[in-house]
């Protein structure tokens, strides 16, 4: 526009020098520069002209176009309507799922937890009842194994010293009986000499005899003394044989006494130097077979309240479900929102004739007040939540 | 299967040495080794390096020297036995009645 202003003064310009040169030069060929100069410029102020009237027109067209289009928006709004709808359903259907998907699965873990917890107190139970039963052991109440192979130990070092006394007093028996032996054989000398005297007796006996026979009739009487006297030398004599036929038997007796007191003497001590090494095998087993006991009991009792905390902890951590029920609610409050405007697009579809920006402005303030009710029960919601993760939580 | 003793060269030790087995048989010469001594305070060491059975009335001797021994004020000391023999005389628990080196 500017340009058409400045070539129309231009122009005058051009008509005003063409008039005075007209007028004060005549010079013809510069009047002719002039006059074309002139057309030239009006030439291209009329295309500058036509090009403006141009775009007005452009601009009319464009308005006229918007006019039209309402019933572009109408089909548009009511693809929209259509298209949320849809949407809004298919989330909606979703969320239920969800919702049904999560407290199935939130129930199934919370009967197995309980259930879990009700079988760990049961073992926590079991556990302090083999405590209990350990630690009377340890203290000797009743019969324990390890008190059982201390007893038999003892039993059988009893049972060595009975063996070792036992032989000790043969030994002295034997001394005693080989005393008696010795004994025997002086009597034997003893004998000896008695048979000794005996045969001097029956000699003199003899002689006696010989001179009471020389004697003659005046000997006769002393002939039969001489022979008493022979009679009881040889009698003498058998009964000295008699007396060493009994010692030898008593002999032979204490020979059989010897080997007796030789067996109760002599017990052989390698079975009982096997039973002393397996008792004390057996000793020493038990004694791991204790300590590993109390380890392992020790070790449950540490490991059993775990296990409670940790189911406890499983249990505490199932309250996500209801955090999780409270979002998907609060989701479903969302779409319920979005399907209030998704309603007013509908009604906005029904009625084609009613003007549009009226319909507009109506959209426009439904979407607000829809906006502000969500924006508050967000804020509520938000501050609810807050307080659940502030408070205490209770076990369900 | 014998026994023999000897008296130490200073005389203050009576040394009884037993073969390989120490059993009834030696009973006799067991007590003829000891009998006679009489001697106070004397040391009396039962050498049973080489003996390699023992049975119960070993121990019985053993015992009946011990008496011998504490009638005259002595020490009894048993001296090197073999590991057999040495559990022998644990199980007996001579141990706590003599020495055993």
């Amino acid at each position: 526009m500017r340009n058409l202003k400045k070539g129309l003064y231009a122009s005058c310009l051009l008509c005003l020098l063409s008039l005075a040169s007209y007028l004060v030069i005549a010079d013809k060929a510069f009047f002719i520069l002039l006059l074309s100069i002139l057309f030239i410029l009006l030439l291209s102020l009329a295309a500058q002209v036509h090009k403006i009237i141009l775009q007005e027109s452009m601009a009319e067209i464009g308005q006229g176009m918007s006019v039209v289009d309402d019933e572009l928006i109408h089909s548009v709004i009511f693809e929209l309507q259509q298209f949320i709808n849809q949407e809004i359903n298919i989330v909606e259907q979703e969320l239920e799922r969800t919702k049904k998907v999560v407290s199935d699965a939130v129930i199934g873990i919370s009967d197995s937890f309980k259930h879990l917890q009700s079988l760990s107190e049961e073992q926590q139970y079991m556990i302090k009842i083999l405590i209990s039963h350990s630690g009377n052991a340890e203290e000797g109440k009743g019969v324990s194994l390890a008190n059982f192979v201390t007893d038999s130990n003892k039993t059988l070092d009893d049972f060595v010293g009975v063996i070792i006394n036992t032989s000790k007093q043969s030994l002295e028996t034997m001394t005693y009986t080989d005393e008696m032996v010795s004994q025997f054989e002086r009597i034997f000398k003893l004998l000896a000499q008695v048979e000794g005297l005996a045969s001097q007796t029956n000699l003199l006996a003899l002689n006696a005899a010989i001179e009471a026979a020389r004697a003659g009739e005046a000997g006769r009487g002393f002939a039969v003394v001489a022979n008493e006297v022979r009679s009881l030398s040889v009698g003498s004599t058998a009964l000295n044989e008699d007396i060493r036929t009994e010692i030898n038997k008593a002999k032979g007796i204490i020979a059989n006494l010897r080997s007796s007191v030789e067996i109760m003497a002599s017990a052989d001590m390698t079975s009982t130097l096997e039973a002393k090494e397996q008792m004390s095998v057996m000793m020493s087993h038990v004694e791991k077979v204790n300590i590993q006991t109390a380890n392992s009991v020790e070790e449950l009792a540490v490991i059993a309240p775990k296990i409670t905390q940790a189911v406890s902890l499983g249990v505490r951590s199932l309250q996500f479900e209801d955090l999780t029920r409270q979002s998907l609610e609060s989701l479903q409050m969302n779409i319920s929102s979005i399907h209030e405007i998704s309603d007013v697009l509908a009604t906005f579809n029904k009625d084609t004739n009613i003007d549009v920006h009226e319909q507009l402005l109506m959209l426009k303030s439904t979407c607000q007040n829809v906006y502000q009710a969500t924006r508050k029960a967000d804020e509520s919601r938000s501050v609810l939540q807050l307080n659940m993760e502030e408070g205490e939580v209770d076990l369900f | 299967m014998t026994v023999s003793s000897r008296i130490s060269g200073d005389g203050k030790e009576l040394i009884i040495a037993i073969d390989d087995r120490f059993d009834f048989s030696l009973h006799q010469l067991f007590r003829d080794a000891y009998t006679s001594i009489t001697t106070q305070d004397l040391s009396y060491v039962l050498d049973l390096s080489k003996t390699e059975y023992m049975d119960s009335s070993a121990l019985g001797m053993i015992l009946l020297l011990k008496d011998h021994v504490q009638l005259y004020a002595g020490q009894l000391t048993i001296s090197k036995p073999s590991d057999t023999v040495r559990k022998i005389l644990e199980i007996a628990q001579f141990q706590r009645l003599m020495t055993i080196e």
